[in-house]
């Protein structure tokens, strides 16, 4: 579709504004495209859905007819005849790709509500601009980049190729998402817009100029990404059958435009177009231009042009997006929330995301203004639920509602009302859209209403039905496709309360623990809370921090401790999950009561079957002597007679002797054993008991004591492996292949904003730092955002504190990496200092340039490998602790780290030093990417680490743009000598001793 | 027992005339217990009698008074009666049902006050009829169990329930209640649980249901199968479980708190080591027999129940329930819907600060430390008897082992404990430290605390021999749970040492005392193998190599114990006489501490010879002990990881026969009482209809 028209070439130009829509050279089609050449400027034209059907031609028909069975075809329809495009028909009509055929229903469903809404978008965002030059570049851009872009936008979601293909190949694309039409006409619209704002203001961007020389460079690239009008004229003729609606909007589009006139050169203008549409252009970029963009044009290209990355892509910036919904103006809101709500009805987890970001980006606003704030209308939105996902075909849904909403924020306000009014007849709608055209921005509620009022809607939508139901077989289908709401209202309870209710309740848990006074207590309250939680699992729930899909089966209470906190009371917990296809669609896996894991006798036992037999098979075969203190509950019984209350211990006795290395077992219950067959009196020396005691107790590992007063420091000291395996054996589910165990840290009381935004910054360097080969190592952990007070965090495995460290080995830190890690020449050792070295550089850089404060040896953990992590960035940038002005120096560096680094003249210290300067030479060349993140949330926001108007101004000067690389060097060399030297860090140490008691 | 005269009283009382003005129902009754059929002359007889407020005392008297011939006589009237009040049962007219079951519960109680002799196929015959009984009885059941579970008044449910106490209750000896027999076919279990589960009717029934359940399931336990034995087996609604538990558990804190109040009013005006035995108190420890046998009978027939058992919940709010038994306690999900439907639909559980996390378990540990204070008199006897009984199941149970020993599950418990004159001293000093900072260990430390007390403070005259076997029993389970599993518990094993010393000690003392009673020898060899545990499989359980030490110290210190107890048994063994065999078995398992004693006395006594010390310090003997273990050698004793599981029948069968004997006389004397109070009920369906 898209790429019919990506010709600049002034033959096709010419061909396109020829009046004459002649049929295309191989077989003259008649139908649509005559009509609508023949009237080209009537807006108001009222071909009936019928009459249009009829009027097209034979080969084109179906999918004409199609659209013009409902409703808003009316438009396509009516912009059909604008049409003047003289698209080449080729003689049979196009071979339907893929499913097209199964689904020619589909087609319309989607077009239709899309179409109307980007039609008229184009309408009005072309007259506003009197976009008179467009034409020649929107044809170019339209027909590479529109159809890579905007057309393979719609079609990820679907089945059909993928992205990538699809702009690789436009012809493959058009082909299969023929049947999206709006997003496309929409983002043509919007591309004109641009260029002609750009001719206009005759500024180009100097990114644009950038692009352009790239994109010289690439010609190739582009060509292959998006095909070339010459390459494509042929092909796009091919597929124009399937896609004439969309052509005959394009039209209608370029009719107008045209109308208004200049043909300016249109090659220079594209390069910003040329830009969007290049393969450089990502996510970031896109981001960047959505936040500085004022042009709704380029705006709302973007608003579409996001449907084309993937999802995990855009998620990174979900934080961005969504902070530019709440707070930014409304071309913006309006040109993201089109993806906002594709990707809600697309996933429960990716709606809960948005709602909670929504909710606590909103807390910043007043209240008053935040009750009807976009952020907050959409959040409620999201949490009624209306946002379902859609049935069936899948693709065509998400189009359609991709489309249909994209439209109308993309363009201008009446879109979305129009959309409720479609049914009306056509040359009102028409009258409409011109009107529309004129009118002010949309408002945020209008495109949402669309959802909101289903009831509404599916009347509405029914009435127009009606009066098409006899132009195709699609048509009820058609309904449901094009209108999740229909069968909405038939569709299963709420999707997203089981997970909301699982937050709901683990905030609970930590906001009533906060109100205990010891830790003891706390953690006691916590178990017996969790265990709770255990009677309502497995569900439909999930951690949203965990990489893969799964189900939470079980919580293992015991596990659970709280946290060091003063006044809070985060705690961790452990969470068993079954990994599953899609935590959507997957069935919850079925409830193993505690006790099925020991066989029991009662006769329960006869149906519990498989899971349970696997249970003790797995425990009796996994099960060393070894493990016997963690396992005792998988121990099967091999009993399950009346005597089983009576034996299943004798008989485990006698079990484990039989299948236990003799070193393991209690040497003495085989004696006792044998003994009792031979009834030869054993006798043993008691300094033998005496030494296997003091031996047995020395091989324990070096754990930590267990303190009352620091619950975590046992807890995440034991080796994750160690715990996951010791959690596996004691659980019902353990036996199960997909069952992994996870853990999260749930806070309560604490504005993790700074978090998030201190994690994407972290993940953006570190990304950085992979792409340049810097070996700086970092360790961001997932943060996620509940609300302004509350949120989870993704624990660092394998790692303790520093003040833990300390406090429970009385050891330097240097004594303890030679404790842990084996002396100076080992290969542990080396390795152990070697990622001490790049995580301290990672993590001095980061200190640096954002500022990170609070650096007391609670808040650095050291991980099992050696790597130092730094944890709570509470305060950064521009804020820090109580504002004492402590910690003036650049970032935490004490010679206890750089003894372990082997100390000053050392070659690891050294590297150390490089290794930073390196860093900050790659963080600078990508300085943008990093900045933009901040900027962008700085948005609105009350958060302290935005505190006063310098905030970015600071992190852009922390990058040095202006140094060579020798000044560089020499910056590095005083922000380490600085901080090593500085009196504040130790200061800080004891201050924090003193009054928190970290050491 | 036969009333009929204060039934008269009561009735002139309330005709309040002189001349005995009787009331319509007491004419309606007397022509019952006429020859005639009663709806006869009067078609609507029935249908008006269900309408009169029911006279219980009149028709229990005049079915004590008919003799064997009337019986024989009346007794059609009396199967239409019968038949007619369970035809009652499904009216709509609430009135008539009440007036149905009340009619019922008088029926059945009259019938078996009338015929305490008799058996009980005459009983089923008067009643319904041979031919009909078995269709009758399961139209009763059916009835009662849809009133039970339908969402119908709260009031009549309790009148249900009371009718089934009642029933139940009808003979001293639940197993000779044959029409029982009928309950058994058609099952109410069901409908029980229900009620357990939902969480307004348990707060208001589910007391009766509880002890309902736990009076059936002791029906003919030994001879038949029982389904409700077997049904209480396999529920593993943990939910529903969960639900009775945390019944247990107020019904446990109402009593514990009551005896807290007791017991520290005791203890303040240091009058002695018992309750103040007032009545109240007396019934009170009679209903918790049945609430702990309800315990009992769950965790020794449901496994799953252990788990439940070791669910921890924050204490229960108190206060707010004895008044009002509304179930403002939202600790429970509901149980009945699916997980994910319900999912998380009730997390909140009662916040206050104050609220020491608990579970049953506790809570049971610490009323078993207030039961097994006193055990003088019988009643009082029973119930500690039953808690270590139930301590006993919870021993040998893995899981619940593993909870108590999960290290993760700390707890403080707060046992109480007793202040005996002749220990006086040292229990308060105990009872100082204890009070200022009982330290959260796993529950296990709480278990062997209350074993400790237990032992420490029950030598006396009149020795409770079943409860120390018992006491001791449960140590030795646990010790061989820690050996297996290999944990390290930390726990201050001196106490335990010194307390077990201390019995063998006492034994001795008043071996012929004792003797004459019981058999002293077993409990010593039990104490004995305890010490061996220590002394052989030492290295897998205790905590620090010290301890170890410390054990050896102990015993070298105590070694006078051990040396009288050996020539006590020796002596015994050496005579004949009943004792023999079971002495020269306690001979045999003091090899290792007479090897051990022997081993490190001389060398003691030579250090302190060698250094002229007169008495040689703690650390000095342990020192002695540290470097003279390699020249000592011991002999591997049979069978010490190894006990007897605990089975109910058939060494414990004739006790709980007879609690369950008097749980009925006492259910049955609080039902009547409570069913002849049944006004309000009146009032209230009057109202509604």
């Amino acid at each position: 579709m898209a790429d019919a028209e990506v010709s600049l070439s002034p033959a096709l130009r010419a061909l396109h504004l020829s009046p004459a829509h002649s049929p295309p050279p191989p077989p003259p089609p008649a139908g649509t495209m005559a009509a609508s050449s023949s009237s080209p400027t009537t807006f108001s034209c009222p071909s009936s859905p019928s009459s249009a059907s009829s009027s097209s031609s034979s080969s084109s028909s179906s999918s004409c007819s199609e659209s013009s069975s409902d409703c808003p075809a009316h438009h396509h329809h009516h912009h059909h005849h604008h049409h003047h495009h003289p698209r080449p028909l080729p003689p049979p009509p196009p071979p339907p790709p893929g499913e097209q055929p199964s689904s020619p229903s589909a087609s319309p469903r989607s077009s239709s509500p899309s179409g109307s809404i980007g039609s008229t978008g184009s309408l009005g965002s072309s007259s506003s601009s009197s976009a008179s030059e467009g034409i020649g570049s929107s044809g170019t851009s339209s027909a590479g980049g529109g159809g890579g872009g905007g057309g393979g936008a719609c079609d990820p979601r679907g089945p059909s190729p993928p992205l990538d293909v699809i702009s690789e190949d436009a012809m493959e694309m058009d082909l299969a998402v023929d049947q999206v039409i709006d997003p496309e006409v929409a983002l043509k619209a919007c591309q004109e817009v641009l260029l002609q704002v750009q001719l206009q203001n005759r500024e180009v961007p100097e990114q644009q100029q950038q692009q352009q020389q790239l994109n010289n460079n690439n010609t190739d690239v582009t060509e292959s990404a998006g095909p070339q009008w010459d390459a494509g004229s042929i092909r796009e003729e091919e597929e124009e059958d399937g896609e004439e609606e969309e052509e005959e909007k394009r039209g209608s589009v370029r009719e107008i435009s045209e109308s208004t006139s200049s043909s300016a050169a249109a090659s220079k203008q594209s390069w910003l177009l040329r830009l969007f549409e290049s393969k450089l252009f990502d996510v970031s970029m896109a981001i960047a231009y959505l936040y500085k963009s004022k042009e709704p044009g380029v705006q709302a290209y973007i608003g579409n042009r996001l449907f084309s990355f993937p999802d995990s892509e855009v998620d990174f910036y979900l934080p961005q997006l969504l902070n530019m919904y709440v707070h930014m103006d409304t071309e913006v809101g309006d040109a993201i929330s089109p993806y906002l709500i594709y990707r809600c009805r697309g996933g429960i987890a990716f709606s809960l995301l948005t709602a909670w970001l929504l909710g606590a980006y909103s807390s910043d606003m007043h209240i008053s203004t935040q009750r009807h704030s976009r952020g907050a209308k959409l959040r409620k939105l999201i949490l009624s639920d209306e946002l379902k996902p859609s049935s069936p075909p899948p693709d065509a849904h998400s189009r359609a509602c991709m489309a249909s909403v994209s439209g109308s924020p993309a363009t201008s306000p009446s879109h979305a009302r129009r959309c409720h009014r479609r049914h009306n007849s056509s040359s009102v709608e028409s009258s409409l859209s011109l009107c529309a055209a004129g009118t002010a921005p949309a408002k945020a509620e209008a495109d949402i209403d669309v959802f909101v009022s289903p009831s509404r809607r599916t009347h509405q939508r029914s009435k127009s039905d009606a009066t098409t139901a006899s132009s195709g077989p699609g048509a009820g289908l058609r309904r449901t496709g094009s209108n999740p709401k229909v069968e909405a209202v038939h569709e299963e309870p709420d999707r997203l309360r089981p997970q909301r209710e699982l937050v709901k309740s683990l905030l609970g848990i930590g906001k009533r623990l906060a109100t205990l006074p010891t830790k003891e207590q706390k953690t006691q309250r916590l178990i017996s809370e969790l265990s709770l939680l255990n009677h309502k699992l497995p569900a439909r729930v999930w951690l949203p921090t965990a990489e893969h899909q799964h189900h939470v089966c079980r919580v293992p209470h015991t596990q659970a401790v709280v946290l060091n906190s003063k006044d809070k009371a985060p705690y961790i917990i452990y969470v068993e999950v079954l990994e599953c296809e899609s935590f959507e669609t997957s069935p919850v896996p079925v409830r193993i009561p505690e006790t099925r894991i020991r066989s029991a006798r009662s006769a329960e036992n006869l149906d519990c079957g498989v899971s349970a037999a696997n249970a003790i098979a797995n425990g009796g075969s996994g099960m060393t002597s070894e493990h016997r203190a963690g396992s005792f509950s998988t121990v099967p019984n091999y009993d399950n007679d009346d005597e089983a209350w009576a034996t299943d211990d004798i008989g485990q006795l006698q079990v484990e002797t039989q299948t236990s290395s003799s070193d393991n077992i209690s040497q003495f219950s085989v004696d006792s054993i044998t003994s009792l067959e031979s009834k030869e009196p054993v006798f043993i020396a008691a300094g033998d008991i005496r030494r296997r005691l003091s031996e047995n107790l020395a091989h324990t590992p070096t754990s930590f004591r267990r303190d009352p007063e620091d619950p975590s420091a046992v807890a995440l000291k034991e080796p994750w492996e160690e715990k996951v395996r010791r959690i596996r054996e004691g659980s019902p589910y353990g036996h199960l292949p997909n069952w992994r165990l996870l853990s999260v840290i749930v806070k309560c009381g604490d504005d993790l904003r700074q978090e998030l935004l201190a994690y994407q910054v972290l993940r953006q360097l570190q990304s950085i730092w992979q792409q340049e080969r810097v070996p700086l190592w970092i360790k961001p952990y997932k943060i996620l955002v509940m609300s302004s007070d509350s949120g989870m965090i993704e624990p660092v495995l394998n790692a303790v504190s520093l003040h833990q460290v300390r406090k429970q080995s009385q050891l330097s830190l240097l004594d303890y990496f030679l404790q842990e890690h084996g002396s100076f020449t080992t290969e542990e050792f080396l390795t152990a200092q070697r990622n001490f070295v790049q995580s301290c550089a990672g993590y001095s850089l980061i200190c640096y340039l954002l500022q990170v404060k609070d650096r007391h040896n609670g808040n650095i953990l050291l991980d099992s490998e050696g790597h130092i992590i730094h944890i709570d960035f509470g305060f950064i940038l521009s804020s820090s602790p109580r504002n004492l002005g402590f910690e003036t120096s650049a970032f935490k560096l004490t010679s206890e780290f750089v003894d372990v680094m082997g100390g000053l003249n050392g070659d690891m210290f050294i590297y150390y030093k490089m290794l930073m300067l390196q860093g900050l030479i790659a963080a600078r060349k990508h300085m943008e990417k990093v900045l933009q993140i901040v900027e962008i949330m700085q948005q609105g926001s009350h958060l302290p680490c935005f505190h006063g108007s310098s905030t970015i101004r600071g992190l852009k000067e922390r990058f040095h743009m202006s140094l060579t690389e020798e000044q560089l060097q020499l910056l590095v060399e005083q922000l380490v000598d600085g901080s090593m030297r500085s009196i504040t860090t130790k200061l800080y140490d004891s201050f924090q001793y003193v009054t928190n008691g970290i050491m | 027992m036969s009333q009929l005269e204060k039934k008269a009283g009561l009735l002139r009382r309330t005709s309040s005339s002189k001349k005995p003005l009787k009331e319509k129902v007491v004419l309606m009754y007397d022509e019952i217990f006429a020859k005639e059929d009663p709806a006869k002359n009067n078609p609507r007889f029935w249908d008006e009698l269900f309408l009169m407020k029911v006279n219980l005392e009149y028709l229990e008297s005049k079915l004590e008074s008919v003799d064997g011939e009337e019986v024989q006589r009346i007794q059609d009237n009396i199967n239409s009666l019968f038949h007619h009040c369970v035809q009652a049962l499904g009216e709509e007219h609430q009135i008539k049902v009440v007036n149905a079951l009340q009619t019922l519960c008088a029926l059945f109680r009259g019938v078996h006050q009338k015929n305490k002799s008799t058996s009980g196929f005459d009983i089923i015959n008067m009643l319904m009829g041979f031919d009909k009984a078995e269709q009758r009885m399961k139209d009763l059941m059916e009835r009662l169990d849809s009133l039970l579970c339908g969402d119908g008044s709260e009031s009549l449910k309790s009148l249900c329930l009371k009718l089934l106490l009642c029933l139940v209750t009808v003979t001293d000896n639940i197993s000779q209640n044959t029409i029982l027999e009928y309950v058994m076919i058609n099952s109410i279990f069901e409908a029980i649980l229900q009620i357990l589960s939902d969480v307004s009717s348990r707060g208001q029934h589910g007391y009766d249901a509880v002890v309902l359940l736990a009076l059936l399931v002791n029906y003919r336990k030994y001879e038949s199968v029982n389904p409700y034995i077997v049904k209480l087996s396999i529920v593993d609604d943990e939910p529903t479980l969960d639900v009775s538990i945390s019944l247990l558990t107020v019904q446990y804190k109402d009593k514990e708190e009551e005896h807290q109040g007791g017991f520290f009013s005791t203890l303040t005006s240091m009058v002695g080591s018992m309750f103040i035995a007032d009545a109240d108190e007396k019934l009170s420890v009679q209903t918790n027999e049945a609430i702990l046998l309800a315990l009992y009978e769950a965790v020794h027939l449901n496994r799953n129940f252990i788990t439940v058992l070791a669910q921890s919940h924050p204490e229960m709010d108190i206060p707010t329930t004895p008044t009002t038994p509304t179930p403002t306690t939202p600790t429970t999900p509901l149980g009945t819907t699916p997980p994910s439907l319900d999912m998380m639909n009730n997390p909140e559980l009662p916040l206050d600060p104050n609220l020491q996390t608990s579970n049953l378990l506790i809570t049971f540990l610490k009323y078993a430390s207030i039961v097994m204070q006193d055990t003088k008199d019988e009643h009082r006897l029973n119930s500690a008897r039953l808690c270590l009984i139930i301590l006993t199941c919870i021993a040998e149970d893995q899981y619940a082992d593993a909870f108590l020993h999960d290290d993760n599950m700390n707890f403080r418990v707060n046992l109480h404990r007793m202040v005996s004159f002749w220990l006086l001293e040292d229990t308060l000093h105990r009872k100082k430290a204890v009070d200022k900072n009982i330290p959260s260990r796993p529950l296990v430390c709480a278990v062997l605390d209350l074993m400790v007390e237990f032992i420490v403070t029950h030598m006396m005259k009149d020795f409770p021999m079943d409860l120390y076997l018992r006491c001791v029993q449960i140590i030795h389970k646990l010790l061989c749970y820690q050996k297996k599993c290999r944990i390290r518990l930390h726990y201050t094993w001196r106490e335990l040492w010194s307390a077990l010393i201390n019995l063998l000690k006492f034994l001795l003392s008043n071996e012929t005392t004792l003797l004459a009673k019981h058999n002293i020898f077993h409990l010593a060899l039990l104490v004995v193998n305890l010490f061996n545990m220590f002394i052989t499989y030492g290295d897998t359980f205790l905590p620090t190599s010290n301890s170890y030490d410390e054990l050896y110290y102990e015993i070298v210190r105590m070694h006078q114990v051990f040396d009288n107890l050996y020539c006590m048994v020796l002596r015994v063994s050496t005579n004949t006489g009943q004792w023999k065999e079971a002495a020269s078995k306690v001979t045999h398992a003091l090899i290792n501490v007479r090897a051990i004693v022997n081993h490190f006395n001389p060398k003691i006594e030579s250090y302190a010879a060698v250094n002229h010390i007169s008495q040689l310090s703690e650390e000095q003997v342990l020192e002695v002990v540290r470097s003279n273990y390699d020249t000592l050698t011991l002999k591997l004793q049979d069978g010490l990881d190894q006990f007897e599981r605990y089975s109910e029948q058939p060494k414990e069968a004739a006790f709980f026969k007879e609690l369950v004997r008097s749980i009925s006389l006492n259910v049955r004397k609080n039902v009547s009482l409570n069913t002849l109070s049944q006004d309000i009920l009146l009032k209230e369906f009057s109202t509604i209809s």
